[in-house]
């Protein structure tokens, strides 16, 4: 995938973290020392989240996601990262989407989208940010070295199943594949070790993540009737296995391809297109540009006969790209609040939903007709330039453009037109 | 301002409530009655909002986030501190629980148990209306959402309105229609516009804030309100903690305190007409008897489903304890579920909608087999 085209900096993962152990620490470590003065707390904590720069870290990385949407030369490719980024949803807990999400997208998720499916699973199950999310970092296998000597202070060793429980039903598999509470017991003995390093010392407890066997659970693992072991000296073998075996799961085919073809085709994908996928995928042995690839396919095969309800992000950023903006602005945090999609604030980690019904309601539809409104106030908007000829741009962009122009009027202002078009059937679907 | 019914039926009250729209004259005649449903999403603890003070099982699975048991329910059972109003509403009669409790649902993905605590249905993922939208059209009401998104819970036939508002300005009327003429008629995007441009004022007012409690004010004069919908739906969010839950102080308790807070908003917000209100609790399942190593628990099946207002019969706890011991634990692990939470749904129903238990049953819940506790648990 071609560089990201944003000309400014780009906060790297080791960066990121650096800034959440700086903010989650030093946060800590006033709220012990200002225990009796809550106001002096609060100066602190002010002081605390300026230095740490956490409120710039998001405008930043949604400003350079509207960049690559906008700007890319690589523009389908640009769909399917927010796609997947939206498959390995981090949620919105603490300062995750701040500090957090916008590097995971960045070096998670982007880079690794010419490979494979189960390398990408592999690097998103491993990565800070959903180990993070998902406390897999709490996990102490019963059996592990730790475990023993927690045993042996009378205390309970336990593992946290929050992370192997949606490696499955989230990430891979899904309940279709019938795994047990006892296969997500298991799998999170498996996932037990894959914790932060706690290395370098100044970052406390949120340090990159490395695999450590004294906290794993030793010997055989079994889940979905397969057995996991140890191969070589390490133990860290038997997640990448499992991964492998989830990737390469019928099941897993099938439910991927499937969100795929939700996603960008229609809200109701037939068992044709969902084959279509699962076919590319199993001729290519999981290459994502190939399953991209057949993706395409349905949905050019489906073009007169589906439409798509956008969902508010995608329906943002076409206005903005229909107007030719090209430029980003500072306050998209705020804007996308308003029309209630901030994609790096999912409050669960299913994501951000694809469906027409989830993305309607009577406050849904205002929010996007008092948007369009505002947007199209051309000269106090900063998305829209005030140069913009807007018959111009309805002949670039729609089939039907007698038709619109028509409709928008000749009497009206560009002001209406655009809170017209902007909302109109037109652009709420594509 | 302090207001109770009594000072409002003896007139005294009444200079407060100059130029207040709802408590009009009619008031006391009001008789519509209104059910409240609160999702409590991510998996509330029953075990940390009603525990079981019966025996010691409790203290000894969960020693690092035990919570007081101060507030005595019964010999039995104690309710979290956090839970004031609740409490209060407890000692007038108004509150009432349900434990070990739950939709038959044991698999413990929060996705495929929130669809079936929405959907009413037993396959995850196959129903697109939920149990209370299609109680509502079989009763022939309205029903408000309060939540960006509408909630899979109100999704049937009637197509129902939504709350959260916010401070940005519609455009006028002409382009409002010229836009509406775009839409496919008879399609979702239709019916939404076509019920947006029909709104009552209260629902044009301007955006306060979005925690449920704020957006609790808009719709406790709603409900209030004689022509207003009789349903109205909440979410609160957070419940989901893996690591670090805490007792009384920590994040479990901080979310129940945001449920408490919205059934004080309610209350002081419909005056009188609380009478005629049902507020009624929902999760998709409880948390694991104990505690894990992060100070947090595990999802788990059985819980609690609160209870408030002047409907609730009386102040009870509905329940056929399984104990807490590992052999009386679900998988040895959770507590177990001795009434089907539908059953609890649709007694609610039945009781808010004056509708026949059976003809829900069949239409709401696809003719599951459940219980009617209706006149057990609500005044009818």
């Amino acid at each position: 995938m071609q560089p990201l085209t944003w000309k400014g900096e780009i906060q790297t993962i080791k960066q990121g973290l650096e800034r959440y152990a700086f903010l989650r620490n030093e946060t800590n470590a006033a709220r012990k020392k200002f225990k009796k003065s809550p106001s002096k707390y609060q100066e602190a904590q002010r002081q605390i989240r300026h230095d740490s720069g956490v409120e710039l870290s998001e405008r930043r990385t949604l400003q350079i996601r509207f960049d690559s949407a906008l700007n890319s030369a690589q523009p389908v490719l640009e769909r399917f990262a927010m796609f997947w980024a939206n498959h390995f949803a981090i949620i919105d807990k603490d300062e995750l989407p701040q500090l957090a999400t916008g590097p995971f997208h960045r070096e998670i998720i982007r880079p690794n989208l010419t490979g494979s499916y189960e390398n990408l699973v592999k690097e998103a199950t491993t990565s800070w940010a959903m180990i993070e999310a998902l406390d897999n970092g709490e996990s102490i296998a019963p059996n592990s070295r730790r475990g023993l000597e927690m045993k042996m202070k009378n205390l309970t060793p336990t593992v946290n199943e929050n992370h192997a429980r949606e490696l499955m039903e989230l990430h891979t598999i899904s309940p279709a594949a019938g795994y047990t509470q006892e296969d997500v017991i298991q799998l999170s003995y498996i996932m037990a070790g894959w914790r932060p390093a706690r290395k370098p010392k100044k970052l406390g407890r949120f340090t990159p993540i490395k695999f450590n066997p004294e906290y794993h659970q030793p010997g055989k693992l079994t889940v979905l009737g397969k057995e996991y072991e140890q191969r070589g000296l390490s133990a860290e073998n038997k997640l990448l296995d499992a991964i492998k075996d989830f990737s390469n799961h019928p099941e897993c085919k099938k439910f991927i391809s499937f969100k795929l073809c939700r996603h960008f085709v229609t809200d109701n994908p037939t068992d044709a297109m969902v084959g279509h996928v699962v076919k590319a995928w199993n001729s290519s042995n999981g290459a994502l540009p190939e399953i991209h690839k057949a993706v395409l396919e349905v949905a050019f095969e489906n073009l007169s006969s589906t439409s798509k309800y956008q969902n508010p992000e995608i329906w943002f950023l076409q206005a903005m790209n229909i107007a030719g903006s090209k430029e980003p602005s500072f306050d998209i945090p705020e804007k996308l609040e308003i029309l209630g999609h901030n994609p790096l604030r999912p409050i669960q980690p299913n994501g951000f939903p694809d469906t027409e019904a989830e993305w309607l309601s009577p406050e849904f539809l205002i929010r996007r007709l008092t948007f369009a409104k505002n947007m199209a106030n051309v000269g106090r908007s900063y998305d829209i330039s005030r140069k913009l000829d807007i018959e111009n741009m309805v002949r670039k962009n729609f089939s039907n453009s007698d038709e619109l122009i028509e409709w928008m009027g000749p009497n009206a202002s560009r002001r209406e037109k655009l809170t017209l078009l902007f909302p109109s059937n037109w652009m709420l679907f594509a | 301002m302090i207001f109770n019914r009594r000072q409002f039926i003896s007139g005294s009250g009444s200079l407060f409530l100059m130029g207040s729209p709802l408590w009009n004259a009619r008031a006391e005649q009001i008789q519509k009655r209104n059910i409240v449903i609160i999702s409590l999403r991510g998996g509330m603890d029953g075990l940390a909002a009603v525990p079981y003070i019966g025996d010691r099982e409790l203290n000894k699975a969960r020693p690092q986030i035990n919570v007081s048991t101060k507030n005595k329910l019964n010999s039995d059972f104690a309710l979290n501190p956090r839970l004031r109003t609740m409490h209060q509403l407890w000692k007038e009669g108004q509150a009432a629980i349900v434990h070990a409790t739950s939709i038959p649902y044991t698999e413990r993905s929060h996705f495929e148990g929130q669809n079936l605590m929405e959907s009413g249905s037993t396959e995850p993922f196959t129903t697109d209306s939920g149990w209370l939208g299609r109680g509502i059209d079989a009763a022939n009401l309205n029903g408000l959402a309060v939540s960006l998104p509408m909630p899979l819970i109100l999704r049937g036939e009637s197509n129902p309105d939504n709350y959260y508002p916010t401070k940005m300005e519609l455009p006028d009327e002409m382009l409002m229609q010229k836009i509406a003429s775009t839409y496919q008629s008879g399609g979702l995007v239709s019916k939404t516009m076509n019920r947006l441009q029909n709104r009552s004022r209260f629902l044009q007012e301007k955006a306060y804030g979005y925690e449920a409690f704020n957006l609790a004010d808009t719709a406790a004069l709603e409900l209030a309100r004689e022509e207003g919908p009789r349903v109205a739906v909440f979410d609160i969010n957070g419940f989901d903690t893996h690591a670090t839950q805490g007792g009384e102080e920590g994040r479990h308790a901080d979310n129940l305190a945001k449920f408490d807070r919205v059934v004080n908003t309610l209350k002081k917000g419909m005056g009188p007409a609380f009478d005629n209100t049902l507020i009624l609790s929902l999760t998709e399942f409880g948390r694991m008897v104990e505690q894990n190593g992060g100070n947090g628990t595990e999802h788990g099946y059985g819980t609690a489903i609160f209870m408030a207002g002047g409907l609730v019969k009386k102040a009870q706890v509905l329940t056929d304890w399984p104990g807490l011991k590992k052999a009386d634990r679900f998988e040895g692990r959770d507590l177990n579920v001795t009434i089907d939470a539908r059953s609890i749904y649709c007694s609610a129903m039945a009781a808010c909608f004056d509708s026949d238990f059976e003809k829900l049953r069949r239409e709401a819940f696809f003719g599951a087999s459940l219980q009617d506790y209706t006149t057990e648990l609500f005044k009818v």
